[in-house]
């Protein structure tokens, strides 16, 4: 509090603005909003220069397309792919599961691999924009290393067409200096944000999580589509809009700045913001809340198959998946992998909540994902 | 400089009117007084003295540069002096805006409004009256305007619409109903063809009778000058070189750039022999004897001295001299055939290039002379002009 | 002879025909029949005729009040801030220091306007504008995420295709017109109003429609400063695409804002021409 009325000094200001490139490049909203991540993957695909050629090329290709949610990978595993397979990873960065989708749906995306999220899977299926997995050609793939919770949503009768890559949760940021303690109930968090907290809170810009965690709020499941329990939700959200600091999945600049003092958060940017500034912490909604597991997946079509799993093999080695998880911060569901991980980065009770947080937890339905009357009501909820 | 207008060192600025009171208003509009104007080094107005008698029609007359336009934006207040004084009615005006001055100007592209129709643009003046004058005067005023300039049928229409005499006429309009003090004319004429200039050149003229105003004209044509002016103000280099009715500058200009801007003369040097209140005997290159006007406090021996072609004349070498005429020896080099006259160019011994304007009805009755013949030119005497010498 | 030129008119006119067909009657084609579709059990588009999209459009009312709210008001406010701006650089400044400001007035325009509206947000945010205001008494002002700082985000980011139109006309007045209302008697600020202003209309007009045309289209700046809270059709547009991916809604909401900018235009020609003074002055778009 007591900073809050200097003005910005100089050094401040640009220690501000490092973090905030730092918090902001990580948004999935923004770059997905923006499209720069296109356009980046875009510009490095437009220059040959940047694809290195090898004598194994011919093998599996020159390059592989991924499709993938920002800061979600550690460079250097592809430069190592590269160095093994003469392949080049060309990245393509997204803001969410519906853009994806519409992305794949509007067809000619040219992705080899891409990284569904649970509830996502089926729609795929079901649309035929996803190809089942040949397993032989993925060998690191042990299921029986993976927790199954966080594995069987990549299955859809019988066939696997996704193998996990993360998991997380979606839970409450909020800066204990400002909320006086821990935020840990998405009833705190709706009527703080018309009393104590007003103007402070942050929603996401994303159907799935604020009208789930309204439901929530209810009592109601974080995946309901039932009419009058929509309504509800509606009109808690419209509600509490005007007491709102923003609607926006891109909430690290506010809190880090301090303009805001809580919002919905997803595991790793709860992670990253409390490594930062302690006096942020991430808990979990008592009621319940998401919990989430991305998968590695091919869609139908595409123009690198071998590549593909190439990668996708290479990604799952123990070794380079610790490296991943150690650059993104978000757990991995992979008891090999997590064989060689750190013991406090285990024991982080912000990636490994406790079992009695997430019992109340839900995953995603794949019914949100496609149902016009959330979307409807988010829009409702924006423009009102 | 305390009264204004001698500069007794340089009788070349000198004004002829110096008998006037400064003070008397009835007969003078607007005054100049030692007005100079700068632009950063540039001395665009060098002490201009002048009096601009009420009622007259005074051009401005040089070529680009030499400052009539300044001297004219002075009187407007487009500029104001950087030292000296403008008055208009005895009121000195340099501080004053030019919306507050009584005078109008019509400029040289005319400067009409184009969001404007034809009768906007001429009550336009009217309607910046405060206190605002009643609107049918107003539209009566513009009728009787338009009926002035005989565009009676063009109120409603656009400018663009107009032809450039027309769009001349509007800006005539524009500027006289207001009934300035003084209605300043700013090349008017320059965008408009030879023919149609002539036809506005006398509109105008009758049209500074019939309303009585004093019309301050700035040209470089020195034919559109001599055929509208009651004085030409003839300036060079900032400054004002010589002030007179038309008549005056053509018959006694004092100086060479007077005398080659206005009309054409021929310009030749002599050795003065003897000077006797006012003429002047001079020997020329050929050593011929000629007698011409001087002035009374000359006191140069070597001069230029000026004779217009049209007083010289040419006759055969064998023809007898007139009595009083002197006759140089020359050869035709040139002749050119100009319906009422022609123009010989010719090499005179001694003296060098001549022209001569014969008139038809002489070369009818005595014959031309071909290219190559060897002729007398005569000079009669009292015709020639002793210059002053240019500063 | 007329069938030679018809010819070569036709084959002259081909290439721009061409890429005014595939650039913007196809994708407008695309659009317009999808307008009449239907969204897909999982979003996308199904095809169908249907004027249910149609009716549906008052689902839009909010984004599109919203809009037409903060558009005109973005113009106007942009209008007043950049004709002084472009009246001091065309009439006041000298010839020496001219090019130097107007570049200066381009040099933001090479910049993304994401990231000049993220520098807004360390402006308006907690510890920008406000902390200042703080100094002076003014406690706890909020700034950033409110129409108002969208406003300023549009103004900002919109002010170089204002400024520069108004700058053209007014480069291209005619200074002799203002000195021939001088000597007709008119102080300056009234040959301001009765001269300067109305010879300057096509260029505010054209200015006004660049910058209200593109704010009718306006997503990145709302999303950024509105923090989310203010929704533009923009914003619908790529919520319905991106997000529910109703595609058929989509460019239903997409046809209705073209078909209000066609109006905005079609006024816009009409203005032209009232206030075209002379034909070569008229600056149509």
């Amino acid at each position: 509090m007591k900073n809050d009325t200097k003005p910005i000094s100089r050094k401040a200001f640009m220690e501000e603005l490092r973090r905030y490139e730092k918090g902001s490049v990580t948004r999935r909203h923004f770059l997905g909003v923006t499209g720069l991540g296109t356009a980046m993957a875009v510009m490095g695909g437009a220059m040959p220069g940047l694809l290195p050629t090898r004598a194994r090329a011919q093998e599996i290709g020159d390059r592989v397309v991924l499709a993938t949610w920002p800061n979600y990978h550690d460079p250097a595993n592809f430069d190592a792919f590269t160095d093994a397979t003469g392949a080049y990873t060309q990245v393509n960065v997204f803001g969410s599961n519906e853009e994806m989708l519409a992305k794949i749906q509007a067809g000619g995306s040219g992705w080899d691999v891409f990284v569904p999220t649970n509830y996502a899977v089926p729609t795929y299926v079901e649309a035929g924009l996803i190809e089942p997995l040949d397993l032989s050609k993925i060998p690191n793939y042990d299921p029986a290393a993976f927790d199954s919770r966080f594995a069987d949503a990549g299955t859809i009768d019988g066939v696997v067409y996704g193998v996990p890559k993360n998991w997380g949760t979606t839970g409450i940021a909020f800066n204990s200096d400002k909320t006086g303690g821990v935020v840990d109930s998405w009833k705190t968090f709706f009527d703080g944000a018309r009393d104590q907290f007003d103007g402070r809170a942050m929603v996401h810009d994303y159907q799935l999580t604020t009208i789930g965690n309204a439901l929530v709020y209810h009592g109601f499941s974080f995946n309901s589509v039932d009419p009058a329990e929509l309504a509800q939700a509606e009109k808690l959200l419209i509600d509490v809009k005007p007491h709102l600091y923003a609607i926006s999945s891109d909430y690290q600049p506010a809190m880090r700045n301090g303009d805001a003092w809580l919002t919905m958060c997803w595991t790793g940017d709860g992670k990253q913001m409390n490594s930062d500034m302690p006096e942020i912490g991430f808990a979990l909604g008592k009621e319940g809340g998401e919990i989430w597991s991305d998968f590695y997946a091919i869609p139908k079509g595409a123009p690198h198959k071998e590549a593909a799993y190439a990668l996708i093999n290479f990604l799952l080695d123990p070794q380079v998946n610790a490296r991943e998880s150690l650059a993104h911060g978000y757990p991995v569901a992979d008891s090999r992998t997590n064989a060689l991980l750190p013991e406090e980065l285990l024991n982080d009770p912000i990636l490994y909540p406790a079992a009695e947080a997430l019992a109340p937890l839900e995953f995603g339905a794949a019914v949100t994902l496609t149902d016009p009357n959330r979307a409807e009501l988010m829009a409702r909820f924006k423009s009102a | 400089m305390l009264d204004g207008y001698a500069d007794a060192g340089n009788t070349m600025t000198q004004d002829h009117d110096m008998t006037q009171s400064p003070t008397d208003t009835r007969q003078t509009v607007a005054e100049f007084v030692g007005a100079t104007k700068r632009f950063g080094e540039v001395l665009a107005a060098d002490r201009i003295d002048l009096r601009i008698r009420r009622g007259e029609f005074l051009s401005f007359l040089g070529p680009s540069g030499c400052g009539k336009t300044t001297a004219l934006r002075m009187l407007a207040g487009f500029e104001s002096p950087t030292e000296g004084e403008v008055l208009i009615d005895g009121r000195e005006v340099g501080g004053m805006p030019a919306y507050r001055r009584p005078v109008n100007m019509v400029f040289q592209h005319y400067a009409l409004f184009p969001h404007m129709t034809v009768a906007e643009n001429v009550g336009y003046g009217l309607r910046q009256r405060r206190p605002r004058l009643p609107k049918h005067e107003i539209a009566d005023r513009v009728i009787r305007a338009l009926a002035t300039v005989r565009l009676d049928d063009f109120a409603q229409r656009r400018i663009w619409e107009l032809s450039g005499g027309q769009q001349q006429r509007v800006a005539l309009a524009r500027a006289i109903i207001n009934e300035p003090k003084i209605l300043l004319l700013d090349e008017p004429m320059a965008a408009l063809d030879a023919k149609l200039r002539g036809e506005m050149q006398r509109e105008l003229l009758d049209l500074q009778r019939s309303l009585g105003i004093t019309f301050v004209l700035v040209t470089h044509d020195q034919e559109e000058a001599l055929s509208m002016s009651d004085r030409i103000c003839i300036m060079g280099h900032g400054r004002i070189i010589q002030v007179g009715t038309p008549q005056d500058l053509y018959d006694r200009p004092r100086s060479r750039y007077v005398a080659d801007f206005v009309g054409k003369a021929n310009i030749v040097e002599g050795q003065i022999a003897a000077r006797h209140s006012g003429w002047a005997q001079a020997a020329l290159g050929n050593g011929v004897h000629v007698l011409v006007q001087d002035e009374p406090d000359d006191t140069r021996t070597h001069v230029d001295i000026a004779i217009r072609p049209e007083a010289l004349s040419l006759v055969r070498r064998s023809d007898p001299t007139p009595a009083a005429t002197a006759a140089l020896p020359a050869m035709v080099t040139h002749r050119t055939f100009l319906g009422d006259h022609t123009e010989y160019l010719l090499t005179a011994e001694g003296i060098g290039t001549l022209q001569v304007n014969a008139p038809r009805a002489a070369e009818r009755v005595a014959g031309g002379h071909d290219v190559g013949a060897y002729v007398h030119v005569l000079w009669p005497e009292q015709t020639g002009l002793v210059l002053a010498a240019d500063s | 002879m007329a069938m030679t030129q018809f010819r070569a008119r036709a084959l002259l006119l081909t290439p721009a025909g061409l890429w005014y067909a595939a650039l913007l009657l196809l994708p407008l084609a695309v659009v317009l029949i999808f307008s009449f579709g239907e969204r897909s059990a999982i979003g996308g588009y199904a095809p169908g005729f249907t004027l249910e999209q149609y009716a549906n459009l008052p689902a839009r009312f909010a984004a599109f009040r919203n809009t037409m709210t903060l558009a005109p008001l973005g113009t106007v406010a942009s209008l007043l801030i950049a004709y002084p701006l472009a009246y001091f650089l065309a009439v006041r400044v000298s010839p020496k220091w001219k090019t130097m400001l107007l570049v200066l007035v381009i040099v933001p325009f090479w910049t993304s306007i994401l990231i000049r509206s993220y520098a807004w947000i360390f402006l308006l945010g907690g510890k920008g504008i406000p902390a200042l205001l703080a100094q002076i008494g003014l406690d706890d002002v909020r700034l950033l995420n409110t129409p108002f700082a969208v406003l300023v985000g549009i103004v900002y980011g919109y002010l170089p295709l204002m400024v520069f139109p108004i700058y053209v006309a007014l480069e291209k007045l005619d200074k002799r017109l203002l000195e021939a209302a001088a000597d007709l008697g008119t102080p300056p600020w009234r040959a301001f109003l009765q001269i300067t202003l109305p010879l300057s209309m096509p260029g505010v007009l054209t200015g006004s429609m660049l910058v209200f045309i593109l704010l009718m289209g306006e997503f990145l700046i709302p999303a950024i400063l509105g923090g989310g809270k203010v929704f533009f059709v923009g914003n619908a547009l790529v919520d319905l695409f991106l997000q529910s991916r109703n595609w058929a809604f989509g460019s239903a909401v997409a046809v209705a804002l073209v078909v209000i900018m066609l109006i905005t235009v079609a006024l816009y020609t009409r203005a032209v021409k009232r206030f075209g003074a002379s034909r070569d002055d008229v600056g149509l778009m």
